[in-house]
């Protein structure tokens, strides 16, 4: 009952987002002893924000992107051409899967993508058109 | 054959080169030629898959148009119909070129690129968040299907990934 009750002070702390010691103070009932009452506060403010980093860090979403790496390879020749010198990217991006459905073993994909150089520069194109919109929303 | 209908045909092969997904005008134009000239489409039809194998034999091989010339010169041609043949190669084997390139193997290709970014505002855990996420969805051709692949980035990973593909760009046009 006792770690049940902790449970709930700290995912009520956590849910509300609670920093100042006054407002944690105010949740306990009026006659509740007065250095337990510190003390606690003092443990919970102390990992208020590691928890909530790990809530958030393991909150629903789609499958995150967790690494990616990139080689360019020239193309020198093929069975349509004896002969050419055609650079090429080959992308691979690490994907794990919610966290929240696989608990302890996540599960982490690799997809292999290869990018001609028209097809990355549309893809910068974009990636630029993102950023402008992200700094446009960050400005407001 | 006269020289003025071997240019016509000539001008109809490059067209069909050029555009290898017009089949039916192609054909069309091939019917139309051998009835203004009162040739039997069958024999035009086999004459033509013979010189259609010229140039592509040329592309793999990357032959100038001299070579192009000198090789129709071997096979029977009157030089002039050779030396037209040839100018018509060297007009046109840029988009040729660029063409068998862009059929050339490639693995996994990236067709299509949609994002969203918005901000979680909450969640069960959290009240209030006020987090920005992006949404990438890459629809990839593999093999002959295409697959949706779905993920999510926070804004650091955001910027390095732009900066990761920006040195990818740099990189392929130094090789160009």
């Amino acid at each position: 009952q006792l770690v049940s009750a902790l449970h709930n002070l700290t995912r009520h702390v956590v849910y509300r987002g609670l920093t100042k010691p006054e407002d944690i103070l105010a949740l306990f009932p009026e006659n509740f002893h007065q250095n337990l009452k510190n003390l606690l506060t003092k443990i919970i403010l102390e990992n208020v924000s590691a928890w909530r980093n790990e809530a958030q860090a393991s909150q629903i979403s789609l499958p995150r992107l967790v690494d990616m790496d990139w080689r360019v390879d020239i193309k020198t020749s093929s069975d349509n051409i004896s002969r050419m010198a055609v650079p090429t990217c080959l992308l691979q991006l690490k994907i794990q899967e919610d966290a929240a459905l696989c608990g302890n073993n996540p599960v982490v994909s690799a997809v292999t993508v290869e990018l001609s150089k028209e097809t990355l520069d549309t893809m910068l194109e974009g990636l630029g058109r993102i950023r402008d919109q992200l700094s446009a929303v960050a400005n407001k | 054959v006269s020289s003025q209908q071997f240019c016509a045909l000539t001008d109809v092969l490059f067209r069909f080169l050029t555009e290898p997904k017009e089949v039916e005008r192609f054909l069309a134009q091939l019917s139309d030629f051998a009835t203004m000239n009162k040739i039997s489409l069958g024999p035009l039809k086999s004459i033509v898959k013979s010189v259609l194998l010229v140039p592509s034999g040329a592309l793999k091989r990357n032959l100038s148009s001299e070579q192009v010339r000198a090789d129709f010169i071997a096979l029977g041609l009157s030089e002039e119909k050779a030396s037209y043949f040839a100018e018509q190669w060297k007009l046109n084997s840029p988009a040729l070129t660029r063409l068998a390139v862009s059929q050339t193997l490639m693995i996994n290709q990236l067709i299509d690129m949609e994002w969203k970014f918005g901000v979680t505002a909450g969640s069960s855990e959290l009240e209030k968040v006020g987090s920005i996420f992006l949404q990438l969805k890459l629809v990839i051709k593999k093999g002959g299907q295409m697959e949706n692949v779905y993920m999510e980035l926070t804004l650091p990973q955001f910027y390095s990934f732009l900066h990761e593909m920006e040195r990818v760009k740099t990189s392929l046009e130094s090789f160009s």
